[in-house]
């Protein structure tokens, strides 16, 4: 199972693969650090789920989302974002998202995510 | 200016829990708005008082007045909570709040002082939450500035090495933006210092 984690933050990105490693120790994880880098892994890897961030430079999560959808429009997308406000979770599950989780996510919060993925 | 004592994991750890404590402060405007306010990404920097002046400048527009809140906070953790919002911002604020063409002087100051409590009480409790700390805030004061001379010479005297955090609020409908400076004392990079490392002995264990 391959799964696409994307933060501009390192610090972000090593604490879910810890998260993720600690529930499916096997998993292949892909790292992204902004969004544009995010679809041209997913454009050559088609990982079976991606973890995203919204607010990054380059190419936005919104942004990155919405390409990603155009690639694949079956793509298991959860955002995961500091961005807690309901307009922006509207947002993103208009725009192909399958959920959207606050940062931090713990343990049993991956638990719950992975178990509603269908990977 | 340079970032002295802080490694990249440092600031790239404060960078991310300011981000989840602005997220939350985005989102009790949000609430308090009924609007929909963009996120941007946090800047730090370590600086001397030079380099704040610097910074300032070029981050506030010297052509509008401001409404500058300040607002003092102790603990393992102590600092000052600045937050400046343009006079055309406020009045759109104060207008949106109170449903009225023109508020008075005393309702856009009103205004702003809530705004700058929940954005500060939000933010710092929420970055002190999560470096596992408490702090006490202090009652804030606000004044309309001229131009963006924002720190007084006198506060000048009480910083040396400051921590500049320094994000923007932007909620595009309505018009209202604002900025926000979190300055810290030189003793307190090394509480920081601490209660990242804390942080990061706990993600890398």
């Amino acid at each position: 199972m391959k799964i696409l984690v994307v933060d501009d933050s390192k610090l972000a990105r090593l604490f879910l693969i810890k998260t993720l490693r600690e529930l499916e120790p096997g998993v292949e994880i892909l790292e992204a650090e902004n969004g544009l880098v995010a679809v041209e892994l997913f454009k050559e890897h088609r990982p079976s789920a991606v973890f995203l961030d919204l607010t990054m430079p380059v190419m936005d999560g919104y942004e990155a989302l919405k390409e990603i959808m155009q690639i694949n429009p079956k793509a298991q997308v959860v955002v995961v974002s500091a961005d807690i406000q309901t307009q922006a979770q509207e947002m993103v599950l208009a725009l192909g998202a399958k959920m959207m989780v606050p940062k931090p996510i713990n343990v049993d919060k991956m638990a719950s995510v992975l178990q509603q993925l269908s990977i | 200016m340079e970032q002295r004592e802080f490694s990249e994991d440092h600031l790239d750890i404060l960078r991310e829990l300011m981000n989840i404590a602005m997220g939350n402060a985005t989102a009790s405007i949000a609430d308090l708005l009924q609007a929909f306010g963009k996120m941007h990404i946090p800047k730090i920097l370590i600086s001397d008082m030079e380099g704040l002046h610097e910074y300032i400048r070029s981050a506030i527009p010297d052509n509008q007045r401001h409404y500058v809140t300040k607002q003092l906070f102790g603990g393992f953790f102590s600092g000052e909570f600045l937050f400046v919002i343009s006079e055309e911002s406020a009045l759109n604020l104060g207008h949106h709040l109170y449903d009225v063409t023109q508020p008075s002087d005393g309702d856009i100051l009103d205004a702003v002082v809530e705004l700058t409590n929940i954005l500060s009480a939000t933010i710092i409790s929420r970055l002190t939450e999560e470096l596992n700390t408490k702090v006490q805030f202090f009652v804030p004061s606000t004044d309309l500035i001229a131009g963006n001379d924002l720190i007084s010479p006198e506060d000048l005297l009480n910083y040396h090495s400051i921590i500049i955090i320094n994000t923007r609020m932007e909620f595009q409908n309505h018009n209202i933006n604002g900025q926000i400076f979190i300055l810290t004392k030189d003793e307190m990079i090394d509480s920081l210092k601490a209660l990242i490392d804390r942080k990061l002995e706990e993600l890398y264990a």
